[in-house]
């Protein structure tokens, strides 16, 4: 389950926007007034010319999501001919003239992607596991709380998609959005304090599993080939221990692929303080903290003491809530 | 394999840092081109002057004062090189520097263009002038070097060579009869028509001689990388040491490539080039950029931290103020690095066993700058101390040149077997070998260490070889100097060069052995600043003749 890794989910939806027709009215194309939309949308407050800006990001206003992009993918890029080997080609009889087939998408994207935090209600731990539908509760989640804190915005974007013009309501914009997933394959994650225990693959008990019956199967092949009926000791007949030796090694062959897949597809536990409010908190607390060492340099014990309690009274370390960097500004005031 | 180098094609001071091959006094002509055929001519005269880097004395007299010329984009497409050619040049190039100031950290980044356009209002009045668009006239399109040895040793004055030489490019724009003009506007009153360089002297009763410091006091342009060629094969195998790249845990010569155009580099590739190849080949870019430094500033701010330093350590002022100035650069203020020789106590041994203290004065110069050329000046590595418990990991050394520091496989922490930080013996230099720069030019200013402050003219005018401006000098300039992520010191600026006026910490970390904390020095300003500079191409002898005769590309 790609999607969900270290307890985010990492989120891909793909909405196809509406295409041209003679009853549009306007000369723009919808294609356009979804860019048109997203250049207005404000961006965080994170470089020289947005810092004071009067408007935050519309991502801003929860604290669920790490990481959220929109963009329009018009197309999908055209790589040019597939090469091949002429000796091949020739032996087919392809005629490198001829046009190959050239892969375009049907209509254009909206593509959203965000990088949440897997949980349905703030201030919940993040999940381990979760099944596919409480991974669809979740995105469903995110999708109201989006809906609660920036509708106008999602409308001024969304409603030139296809589908859009029923939705009306938090719920149904999370239905909307569950029908434009799809699976992420990549995911990405870069909070590790310390890297988790992988799900590595135990190569050499799944070489053996496969290993150990093909060579019973070829043994017995090779005896039955040099005349010798009968496994000795045993009595069994050499051809049909080598029939059920290769069965054996087929069946495990297609297990072990399949437990390497499913062991491949497995989350990763969430690493410690991987939360969205975890990370701001800390954001906030190392800036106070190399503050705070700075000013304390070459204090005496006990001032030291002193100020560093208060220092934790200030700071508040337990309590994600507050004070805290806000989300989508560069540092804490 | 070795590359052979056409050292007889290639311009002298790509190969050679004129300074140590006794060459202390420079100046740095700009000029501006009205006319092209004029240009064109005057490109021939010069270029007939111009000195190589054939090797002396076997296959060349070593000059008393040396000429070398360069030019901006501007003056490029001044001369009417083929639009193919300049086509062909890189972007970064193309904009000059002063375009590329956000990311040189020369404009303050928390600023928007329309908040800050005065934003070279310090810089000298002729690069304010240069590049403002309309007007040509103003733009600079030639650099011009002469570098001259000493008259006398003893005498701090450079040969007569050296105005003769001035007098000869005088005549030369006085002859082109308005088609070439040396540009006025250097120095802060802007009444200088070229940039006077020289090495900081000391005074032995009378006797003056030429040191290796810069003016905040530190021993400067020890560490220059070495490529293959540049040397003679008998002199490769000692200056390659610590000033090459490691691998297999040897040092080894860069590829010349990294410095030279037409030729493979460190990803074995042939550098981008403009056409026709003949042009860009054995050429290499320059960033000219003058830095003056605030010793006023740097003094001040230093006594204030060392009050502090020397407090929280309970060591004297003296010792702290050393520290402090070793921990900020990287070496001691006598080029001895920290990477070496740790401590203050060891430093003090280390000059005592060396006669850097010599009661007589020449002979404790002599033998510091024989342990300046010497290949311990450079032979160290960073992946032994990764958490900088000797050289602060956001020290100015370990930011110019990251060494085997950054090295992904480098362990950090304490060896168990050990019980000391992890060796990591085989850490190679990869991520450092594509962005070293090789470092030209000579301190500015008056050419002894006497009392100076802000608003009195020093510091070093510096250039800075490279096949690739936007891959070695910028990647270095904005990642290492002004911002401090590689290091894991945040947004922090380089001690020295940093801009400071946002970002004023600079972290010293303390062997948890000697039980003190690390320091935090919090003050910092800015010490160094730009006053100005532009990009040029360094060409070959063949590309010069190409410009002179007007046939860039004959096709």
């Amino acid at each position: 389950m790609p999607d969900l890794d270290t307890g985010h989910i990492f989120l891909t939806t793909l909405a196809p926007i509406k295409p041209y027709t003679k009853s549009d009215k306007s000369p723009t194309s919808f294609e356009q007034k979804v860019r048109v939309a997203l250049a207005k949308l404000p961006t965080a407050l994170q470089s020289p010319a947005t810092v004071n800006a009067p408007r935050n990001s519309p991502f801003a206003r929860n604290k669920r999501n790490h990481l959220a992009r929109m963009f329009v993918l018009s197309d999908v890029v055209y790589n040019g001919r597939v090469g091949q080997n002429p000796i091949v080609g020739t032996i087919k009889g392809e005629d490198p003239i001829d046009p190959q087939k050239v892969d375009r998408l049907t209509t254009p994207y909206l593509v959203f992607c965000a990088d949440i935090d897997a949980i349905t209600k703030d201030g919940d731990p993040l999940p381990t596991s979760l099944s596919p539908a409480q991974q669809k509760e979740v995105r469903a989640a995110y999708a109201r709380e989006l809906w609660q804190t920036m509708e106008s915005e999602l409308r001024a974007i969304y409603s030139n998609c296809v589908g859009f013009d029923e939705v009306d309501s938090a719920d149904r914009f999370a239905a909307y959005l569950d029908k434009c997933h799809v699976e992420t394959t990549m995911p990405f994650h870069d909070y590790y304090l310390k890297l988790p225990r992988f799900h590595d693959l135990p190569f050499k008990g799944l070489i053996a599993a496969v290993a150990v019956p093909a060579v019973i199967a070829i043994l017995a092949l090779a005896a039955r080939i040099l005349g010798c009926l009968t496994v000795p000791v045993l009595g069994w007949s050499t051809l049909w221990t080598a029939v059920a030796a290769a069965a054996v090694t087929g069946l495990s062959f297609l297990l072990a692929v399949r437990f390497a897949l499913a062991n491949g597809a497995r989350p990763l536990a969430p690493g410690e303080f991987d939360d969205l409010p975890s990370v701001l908190k800390a954001l906030y607390v190392q800036q106070k903290f190399s503050d705070f060492f700075v000013e304390q340099q070459g204090a005496s014990a006990d001032d030291l003491y002193r100020e560093f309690g208060a220092f934790l009274e200030r700071t508040r370390l337990g309590d994600r809530s507050g004070p805290t960097q806000e989300p989508g500004v560069i540092r804490s005031p | 394999m070795t590359a052979t180098l056409d050292l007889a094609d290639i311009q002298g001071n790509i190969p050679r840092a004129y300074g140590r091959y006794s060459f202390p006094f420079a100046r740095y002509f700009f000029l501006n081109i009205a006319d092209a055929a004029k240009g064109r001519a005057f490109v021939d005269a010069v270029r007939r002057q111009v000195t190589t880097a054939a090797r002396w004395p076997e296959n060349a007299q070593k000059p008393a004062c040396t000429v070398n010329i360069a030019f901006t984009f501007m003056g490029l497409l001044k001369l009417e090189l083929p639009t193919r050619t300049l086509q062909g040049m890189p972007d970064e190039f193309i904009e000059g520097m002063k375009a590329r100031a956000f990311i040189l950290g020369d404009r303050d980044v928390t600023k928007t263009a329309e908040q800050d356009a005065d934003w070279d209002r310090h810089w000298d009045p002729i690069w304010r002038r240069n590049r403002v668009g309309g007007d040509d006239s103003d733009n600079v399109h030639i650099w011009i070097s002469l570098n001259a040895q000493l008259k006398q040793l003893g005498l701090a004055e450079p040969v007569d060579a050296l105005e003769e030489k001035t007098e000869w490019l005088r005549d030369l724009c006085a002859a082109s009869d308005g088609g070439v003009r040396i540009l006025s506007g250097i120095g802060r009153d802007g009444t200088q028509d070229f940039q006077a360089a020289s090495a900081v002297f000391d005074d032995f009763d009378g006797q003056k001689l030429p040191t290796a410091m810069e003016h905040l006091g530190f021993a400067d342009g020890i560490g220059d990388p070495v490529f293959e060629g540049q040397l003679r094969p008998s002199e490769m195998a000692t200056a390659v040491i610590g000033r090459g790249k490691r691998e297999d845990g040897e040092w080894k010569p860069l590829a010349a490539g990294e410095f030279l155009l037409g030729h493979s580099d460190e990803s074995q590739e042939l550098p981008p080039t403009a056409m026709p190849p003949e042009f860009m080949k054995n050429g290499s870019f320059m960033a000219f950029r003058k830095l003056h430094e605030n010793v006023a500033t740097f003094d001040e701010v230093l006594e204030e931290e060392t009050s502090r330093y020397g407090s929280v350590m309970g060591v004297s002022a003296t010792e702290a103020r050393e520290t402090l100035r070793a921990k900020m650069c990287g070496r001691w203020k006598d080029g001895v690095p920290l990477a070496t020789v740790p401590t203050y106590p060891e430093w003090q041994d280390f000059r005592k066993d060396r006669g850097f203290d010599d009661p007589n004065p020449a002979k404790a110069l002599e033998n510091q700058l024989k342990f300046i050329r010497s290949t311990e000046a450079s032979d160290f590595r960073y992946a032994d101390d990764m958490e900088g418990f000797k050289c602060p990991v956001g020290a100015h050394l370990r930011r110019m040149s990251t060494r085997d520091y950054l090295d992904p496989l480098n362990k950090i922490g304490t060896d168990p077997k050990t019980g000391k930080p992890y060796k990591n013996a085989a850490a190679t230099s990869q991520l450092n070998k594509r962005r070293r720069i090789l470092r030209r030019g000579l301190p500015y200013g008056p050419s002894n260490l006497e009392q100076k402050s802000d608003e009195t003219e020093q510091g070093v005018a510096m250039m800075l070889v490279c096949a690739s401006l936007f891959r070695q000098f910028e990647f270095v300039q904005q990642h290492w100097i002004q911002y401090g992520l590689d290091f894991h010191q945040g947004n922090n600026t380089c001690p020295l060069l940093g801009d400071h006026s946002h970002h004023k910490r600079h972290t010293i970390p303390s062997d948890p052995v000697s039980e003190k904390p690390p320091y935090v020095m919090s003050k910092l300003k800015t010490f160094v600043e730009c006053r100005g500079g532009d990009y040029f191409f360094i060409p070959s002898l063949t590309a010069l003749r190409m410009i002179a005769m007007g046939v860039v590309d004959p096709t």
